[in-house]
């Protein structure tokens, strides 16, 4: 059972990453990255790396999305059609090689393989999870609430109040 | 004891900015700034009761943990705060108010935003101030230049836009050089925590990656170099202090630069990389490339922020240099000089803003004379300038007194020799400024100008009678850490 959301979680994590190769809005893409990364903390956790997992989820999801949606509201994204159009034919060829490419890799590893997928032999647990986070991580709980914060703020200032100008 | 360094330190600000999002935007220009005041009013005063509180009981040190679980002490749940971090609380909340009083009167419309980002930008600052973990200070970190690169462009100008991309891109490869270098640690020593990584690292030596760890501690202090803006990482700075609004330079010159560059230094290095070999060596050079380079630039400015922009990498490497003599006269100096350089930092800063509001420029070939039109901001430069030039009685003397013996003992004579010729430097950029914008001829297009009255020029008053008072009565403070056993 751990078995199949670990691979459903891979699958869902190369569509987000896909996704973000499509988007024509760099902050669908931003958004889409971090989902790919929250997927990737899940996969860890699924495995029994809870502080990788935690690590991933507080960088990855939240400092970095913040860092991209902030400097892409600091990047001109008006740009003539016809770049756009070249642009999406190019991620349209791009993602089906991606998907391609792993789904080849996530089977190979299923079927065709000695490597153990479920790496740790500590079994995952809510506790574990929520003693990891809630006890040892406290700081950087509030960090997190703080680093939505100041992303809440960047998007007003960059770009809610850009379009009163 | 416990609950209320949380409150005032960590609650209190974000109490600020529930408050700040409820009261009606039509409203809440003023009343933000109010609550501001407030805000960090309160952190001075819970500075001051939090060092008297130490000094009452004897402590070297108070821990203290989040609202859901006061008791925690493992991992990034313990935060701590000794008589370092105290002195830096205080210069947050000092340097937040003077730049709240310039923001009353410069920053119009943009009020609300501008002390949503202040009060996040001091949880960042106190955040990095009082944890004990190399992750969590990572993230109190991001979130200080998050803040900062947002309201560097607060204004949407193009300059502002260009030098927050400047910072961003700059902080985001220091981001990558910090975060590297912590996840090297943590492969090698399996925890974060300042005293255990400090544990573990007590015999480097023989551990089983050992260059590894040398250069998880490269990239510290490369990324910290750059945050703090040390030469030659220094690219960022003047661009970034030059294109900010107003009482975002105040704030950006007056701490936030020391909290996520000096203070992040001073710290992991005291508490984490004790053991690894040519700290102090790497440390004396970077500060004196600092110290030479900085002085000697800002003498080839022609933008009074530019100039002081400049000067803050300057000064910026004694209190690098402070730290690397290795001696705790040394670290005594460097923490006053970290003081001493918000204080008067901030007021260089606050006058630049009066100037800018009065005359519409910071361009010193456009200006002149000023003395004479603005006699309160006139006068408290020169009083920041003579303090940060090392003469006495005034506050820089004393912490850079310290600072050059500290060095000079540390059997590097050169090095204090070449601190103290960095002085002529710093008085001939003082000379420079002061001729050009203070005195001299009045500028014909000067002749209607006025003093900035109001809330700028008292916090240049009220800095300014720190700066002295803290001079004057610092024969007395010295003599109060001996009698304490501190020096």
């Amino acid at each position: 059972m751990q078995q199949f959301f670990i691979v459903l979680c891979l699958v869902l994590m190369v569509l987000a990453g896909g996704a973000a190769v499509m988007f024509r809005s760099m902050l669908k893409s931003s958004i889409s990255l971090a989902v790919a990364s929250a997927l990737l903390a899940a996969v860890l956790f699924l495995m029994g790396a809870y502080w990788a997992s935690i690590f991933e989820l507080s960088v990855c999801s939240g400092l970095i999305t913040v860092v991209f949606v902030s400097a892409v509201s600091l990047t001109n994204t008006d740009r003539c059609s016809e770049v756009r159009v070249r642009e999406h034919k190019a991620r349209v060829a791009v993602l089906p090689a991606i998907l391609i490419f792993a789904g080849a890799a996530l089977l190979f590893i299923l079927f065709n393989s000695d490597f153990n997928i479920v790496a740790s032999a500590t079994p995952a647990s809510f506790s574990a999870f929520k003693e990891a986070l809630w006890s040892l991580r406290q700081a950087d709980i509030l960090g997190q609430i703080i680093v939505i914060l100041a992303g809440t703020f960047a998007v007003i200032v960059l770009f809610k109040e850009r379009d009163n100008i | 004891m416990i609950t209320f360094a949380t409150i005032s330190f960590l609650g209190l600000p974000l109490l600020a900015i529930l408050l700040l999002n409820i009261v009606r935007k039509e409203t809440g220009g003023t009343i933000s700034i109010n609550i501001g005041f407030v805000v960090s009013i309160i952190q001075m005063i819970a500075a001051v009761v939090c060092l008297s509180l130490l000094w009452l009981h004897g402590k070297d040190f108070i821990e203290f943990s989040l609202f859901w679980d006061m008791n925690a002490t493992l991992g990034s749940a313990r935060f701590s705060v000794d008589l370092f971090s105290l002195v830096v609380l205080f210069c947050i909340g000092m340097v937040s108010l003077a730049s709240l009083l310039t923001a009353k009167k410069t920053i119009g419309a943009k009020a609300l935003n501008y002390t949503n980002l202040l009060m996040v930008i001091m949880l960042g600052m106190n955040g990095i101030a009082v944890v004990t973990d190399l992750f969590s200070l990572y993230v109190f970190l991001e979130i200080t230049g998050i803040a900062s690169f947002v309201m560097i462009a607060l204004l949407h100008d193009k300059r502002g836009l260009e030098g927050a991309f400047k910072y961003l891109v700059m902080s985001a490869i220091a981001s990558a050089l910090i975060l590297g270098s912590l996840a090297l640690i943590f492969t090698q020593t399996g925890s974060l925590v300042y005293g255990d990584v400090a544990n573990a690292l007590a015999d480097w030596r023989n551990a089983q990656y050992a260059p590894l760890l040398v250069v998880a501690f490269v990239a510290f202090i490369a990324g910290f170099s750059i945050k703090a803006g040390i030469a030659p990482f220094h690219g960022w700075l003047p661009d970034a202090y030059q294109s900010a609004p107003a009482s975002v330079s105040v704030l950006l010159g007056g701490i936030v630069t020391k909290m996520a560059g000096v203070y992040a230094i001073i710290r992991v290095l005291n508490s984490v990389f004790v053991s690894m070999p040519m700290i102090n060596q790497t440390l004396l050079i970077l500060g004196l490339i600092s110290i030479v380079f900085g002085a000697v630039a800002a003498c080839g400015q022609r933008d009074f922020k530019r100039i002081l922009a400049y000067s803050s990498i300057s000064q910026i490497g004694y209190i690098i240099i402070g730290i690397a003599s290795g001696s705790l006269l040394g670290f005594v100096g460097a923490m006053l000089h970290f003081f001493n350089h918000a204080t008067f930092k901030t007021t260089l800063f606050v006058n630049s803003a009066a100037v800018e509001a009065q005359t519409g420029t910071t361009d010193i070939d456009q200006l002149g004379g000023l003395q004479a039109r603005m006699p309160v901001t006139a006068v408290s430069s020169i009083l920041a300038f003579l303090s940060m030039a090392g003469i006495p009685p005034l506050a820089g003397f004393w912490s850079k007194l310290l600072i050059i013996i500290a060095v000079w003992q540390s059997a590097s004579v050169a090095g204090g020799a070449i601190a103290l010729a960095a002085s002529i430097f710093t008085a001939a950029y003082f000379l420079i400024l002061q001729r050009k914008v203070f005195f001299g001829p009045l500028e014909d297009h000067l002749t209607e100008i006025t003093e900035a009255k109001g809330t700028i020029s008292l916090a240049a008053v009220l800095l300014s009678i720190v700066t002295v008072a803290f001079g004057v009565l610092f024969p007395v403070i010295l003599n109060f850490l001996h009698l304490q056993g501190i020096l």
